[in-house]
């Protein structure tokens, strides 16, 4: 542990403004007293570090050309705000933020500013045991505050990209992101991960933390487009407040190791959730997603769906946990878990949880596994409809009840193609049923 | 419902909790290797199942309790526990009914499971289990023209030694957790029954478990080995006195179900739960699990309304090709009792079928936790598992947990896993009082209904006990 990322956290140690010192420090100290997760360590139980390098490099501040790193971002109408190894790029980004969004980077903020991100940094994701957020408290020497103001209603998306650039040796990215929605704001926010070139070896320890206080509608989506070598072990952790609604869609293509653990607190009564996702490893590829939605107060309601496509020797997993706290009556939560398998190889181990501590509430979970149906595919090929393009069709019909739940219209648009692509292209993501 | 009704049913006695007095031999506690040394000479027992025994506590003795499962109690001191107690006048060994403890007979009658053949009602045979050591067998004359064995362990040793060796340990390896590390190394006695090929046993087997001494912890073994085409119906029923201090039972149950062969295991088990308080009570640390050869079938029932602590995973580890395994448990916490409690399907042939229905209700303070694992393996072609999980809370302070943990490396192979938390309705609730039932029979008619599914996979005269256990244990609890 000792050695693991010193270069990363001593280079942040110096580079962070001096009123981050403390934090970083005591994320440090945190971090230091930790020891690196093993099967025995249930919440790790299905997914390997080994994939891990010994060390990275930090993350090299530079501009990159999107066009010479074979990237094309897509338009999503917003606006859009490009950070390259979770540094600001300003030339591929908007300039102008719609009214009543401010942007402030930690390294730039004033002393007004710093004291504003200083008593909400954290406080979402709190000081628990999680690892990896200790790492990135520790490396945190720059970070980026979104504070969107009471009542403003953006109509457009704010679309975040977190582009890995290129590097000759592994490197790894400290990405963090602060939300703040004020009371009865409205907006939308896409968190886009992609990587410049797929052979890359990075590493991507992300904190997202999302704060919306009463009354505040947030959708946000989180696509993590990164592939092959990229690995990434993220944490999103929202808190509503009264009243408040996260709308909420994650979408995982594989790489060598993806974590996501999604936390998503409801501290005001009245407050509402919607978590949706989806993940397709296919190859060697590893998704793994932990969600936790925790139910503090009563009259809250959650609703979650995941589903995933698992091809090749690909491994996936997940766990939903829905924890209902004492006395947080009528409370209504369901989750459901869906997975297909492809192939022979492929491999999902999932886990619905239910911790119950009150006795007027309504739960329901649900999780299957299976392969495509026969007789659906049967019932196509006898309206005359090849086998793989059944396959395709039943595929890309299972995941799309879950885009479906995608509230912007530009960016369902982007994912049906997006995947339609990805299935029409891949055949051995469904092609290996038969 | 009024607080009257709660405190009425909060102060009701646990009805088995008398403590006979029978002078009864028991070890001092403490375990060490002399205590396993002790155990296996007072049962006369051949060099090979003491090394066993030995073999068993050394690699207990490198193990850590578990703390995995959802539940909570202070630390156990394994050497205040005394592993060995007989009852007094066993020394010599009972030849027949007539020379048994009139006592202890008078106990069982207590009890209510009548134990001399004559009064037998429906043809049980039963296996009395008192403390660490076996009772009496009934039927055993019936039983052997069948060519069935059923005796206890203990004896099955010196009878048929060389299926006990072959068998013991075959499904619960000696160093397969904490708690059967430790009943492989001080096991006293329990159950032995053996089917033979295409044998249907001509009644069901029973045995009955009572932990009667003071600081005694129960180590009993059970193991049924069911030969090809075999069909055999077994139940177990358990109880204690009530004491403050809490009580070990940590048993092995291990079922071999081989081609064709179909084993039927059913508990209804009701160990002294503790008081309202939380005091006292069993600590209930139980390993059972059965291994199906092709085309077997292997189905645990279970109604858990006792213990203060219960850890149990009844499971089927489905090796043949179309075998088949079952799990219906009713689990039932009140006052502070807890339970973290559910099966495991290892799916290994091809065809395996596995089905699992669990019923939770948590009522008082209590804590309920289903912890489940389907596991299709890589040849488990065509493997299908279907899983329900519903949970009651009854009353604002207790808990009910699901954890089912899903492992699919199969694309041919189905799963599917449904569970539902929620309270007694207040409409379901209503509707019964407008027909003229009053709040509490009204709970009892729809608690005895949430559980049916499971109630009706038990033999008869069990299903009605099962029904009563519940109405007794539930009453009132409703606010």
């Amino acid at each position: 542990m000792s050695d693991f990322m010193r270069q990363s956290l001593d280079s942040a140690a110096t580079s962070a403004p001096p009123w981050l010192q403390d934090y970083l420090r005591a994320g440090r100290a945190r971090w230091e007293s930790a020891s690196l997760p093993t099967r025995k360590t249930e919440q790790w139980k299905y997914t390997g570090l080994q994939a891990l390098q010994p060390s990275y490099a930090p993350a090299a501040d530079g501009a990159i050309v999107l066009a010479d790193a074979g990237v094309e971002l897509p338009r999503f109408g917003g606006y859009r705000m490009v950070f390259v190894n979770g540094h600001y790029s300003p030339e591929h980004s908007d300039a102008q933020l719609p009214v009543g969004v401010s942007l402030v980077r930690f390294a730039n903020a004033d002393t007004s500013q710093a004291a504003r991100i200083r008593s909400y940094l954290g406080t979402v994701v709190g000081q628990d045991q999680a690892l990896f957020t200790a790492l990135n408290d520790a490396a945190l020497a720059d970070g980026v505050f979104l504070d969107i103001a009471p009542g403003a209603v953006i109509e457009q998306p704010l679309h975040v990209v977190w582009l890995s650039g290129n590097q000759a040796e592994a490197f790894s990215i400290n990405q963090r992101l602060l939300v703040l929605c004020g009371e009865s704001s409205s907006a939308s926010l896409i968190e886009h991960f992609t990587g410049a070139r797929s052979e890359q070896q990075s590493f991507t320890n992300g904190v997202t933390e999302l704060l919306l206080e009463a009354g505040a509608t947030l959708c946000h989506y989180r696509l993590q487009l990164e592939e092959a070598e990229a690995l990434h072990i993220g944490r999103v952790h929202a808190r509503l407040g009264a009243d408040a609604t996260l709308n909420s869609f994650h979408l995982a293509l594989g790489s060598v190791l993806k974590r996501v653990d999604v936390v998503v607190d409801h501290s005001g009564q009245g407050a509402h959730c919607e978590l949706n996702g989806v993940y397709l490893p296919r190859g060697e590829e590893h998704v793994d997603y932990h969600t936790c939605i925790e139910h503090r107060v009563p009259h809250c309601t959650s609703s979650e769906v995941f589903r995933g496509i698992i091809g090749d020797a690909a491994t996936a997993v997940f766990n939903g946990r829905i924890h209902i706290h004492r006395d947080a009556q009528k409370t209504k939560a369901e989750l459901s878990n869906r997975n297909l398998l492809t192939s022979t190889r492929a491999e999902v181990n999932t886990k619905p949880e239910l911790e119950i501590y009150a006795d007027d509430v309504q739960c329901a979970h649900g999780a299957t596994v299976a392969q495509l149906d026969e007789m659906s595919l049967h019932y196509l090929r006898t309206r005359g409809v090849a086998r793989a393009e059944a396959q395709v069709m039943l595929s890309f019909g299972f995941i799309n009840e879950v885009i479906d739940t995608v509230r912007c219209e530009a960016l369902r648009d982007y994912l049906r193609v997006l995947l339609t692509r990805r299935f029409a292209r891949d055949p051995a993501l469904v092609g290996s049923v038969s | 419902m009024s607080q009257e009704h709660i405190d009425q049913a909060i102060s009701r006695e646990y009805a088995a909790g008398f403590v006979s007095a029978i002078e009864s031999d028991t070890l001092p506690p403490g375990l060490d290797e002399d205590v396993i040394r002790f155990i296996s000479a007072r049962k006369n027992e051949p060099d090979w199942l003491l090394e066993w025994r030995l073999e068993a506590y050394r690699g207990w003795q490198q193990m850590t309790e578990p703390k995995w499962a959802h539940v909570h109690y202070p630390p156990i001191d394994l050497n205040e526990v005394s592993y060995y107690s007989s009852p007094k006048s066993m020394q010599d060994g009972p030849k027949s009914l007539d020379e048994v403890d009139p006592e202890l007979l008078a106990m069982y009658e207590k009890l209510g499971i009548p134990l001399h053949e004559q009064e037998m009602l429906a043809g049980v045979a039963v296996d009395a289990v008192f403390d660490s050591v076996s009772v009496a067998t009934t039927f055993r004359g019936k039983l052997a023209e069948a060519g069935v064995i059923f005796c206890p362990i203990s004896e099955a040793v010196h009878s048929h030694p060389e299926l006990v060796r072959k068998y013991i340990g075959s499904v619960v390896p000696r160093r397969d957790n904490y708690y059967a590390a430790l009943n492989s190394a001080v096991f006293s006695d329990g159950s032995f029954v053996y089917i033979p090929k295409g044998v249907r046993c001509p009644m069901e087997l029973s045995t009955y478990f009572r932990i009667n001494e003071a600081k005694t912890g129960q180590f009993e073994r059970t193991l049924i080995i069911a030969e090809e085409g075999s069909h055999v119906s077994y139940l177990e029923g358990c109880t204690a006195p009530m004491r403050d201090e809490n009580q070990l039972h940590a048993a092995v149950v291990e079922l071999v179900a081989l081609d064709g062969a179909q084993i039927k295991y059913s508990t209804v088990q009701n160990w002294y739960p503790g008081d309202a308080q939380g005091k006292g009570g069993i600590y209930n640390f139980v390993t059972k699990r059965g291994v199906a050869h092709r085309d077997a079938k292997i189905s645990w029932t279970q109604v858990e309304t006792g213990s203060a602590v219960t850890w149990k995973y009844p499971s089927c580890i489905l090796r043949g090709d179309n075998s088949v395994g079952e799990f219906y448990s009713v689990a039932l916490t009140n006052n502070f009792q807890q339970a973290d409690t559910g099966t495991k399907m290892i799916h290994l042939g091809k065809n395996t079928r596995s089905t699992i229905i669990s019923k939770g209700i948590s009522a008082g303070q209590s804590s309920n936790a289903y912890r489940g694992l389907v596991r299709m393996s890589p040849k488990a072609t065509g493997a299908r598992n279907y899983t329900q999980c519903d949970s009651l809370l009854i009353g604002d302070r207790c808990a009910a947990h699901t954890f089912p943990y899903i492992e699919s490396r199969n694309p041919s192979a189905v799963v599917e896993h449904e569970a539902t938390t929620s309270k007694v309705s207040d409409d379901q609730l209503y509707l019964c009082q407008q027909r003229g039932l009053d709040a509490e029979k009204a709970v009892s008619m729809i608690v005895n209904g949430f559980c049916k599914e499971v109630f009706k996979e038990l033999p008869m005269e069990f299903a009605v006990e099962a029904g009563k256990l519940l109405e007794v244990s539930l009453e009132g609890s409703v606010g």
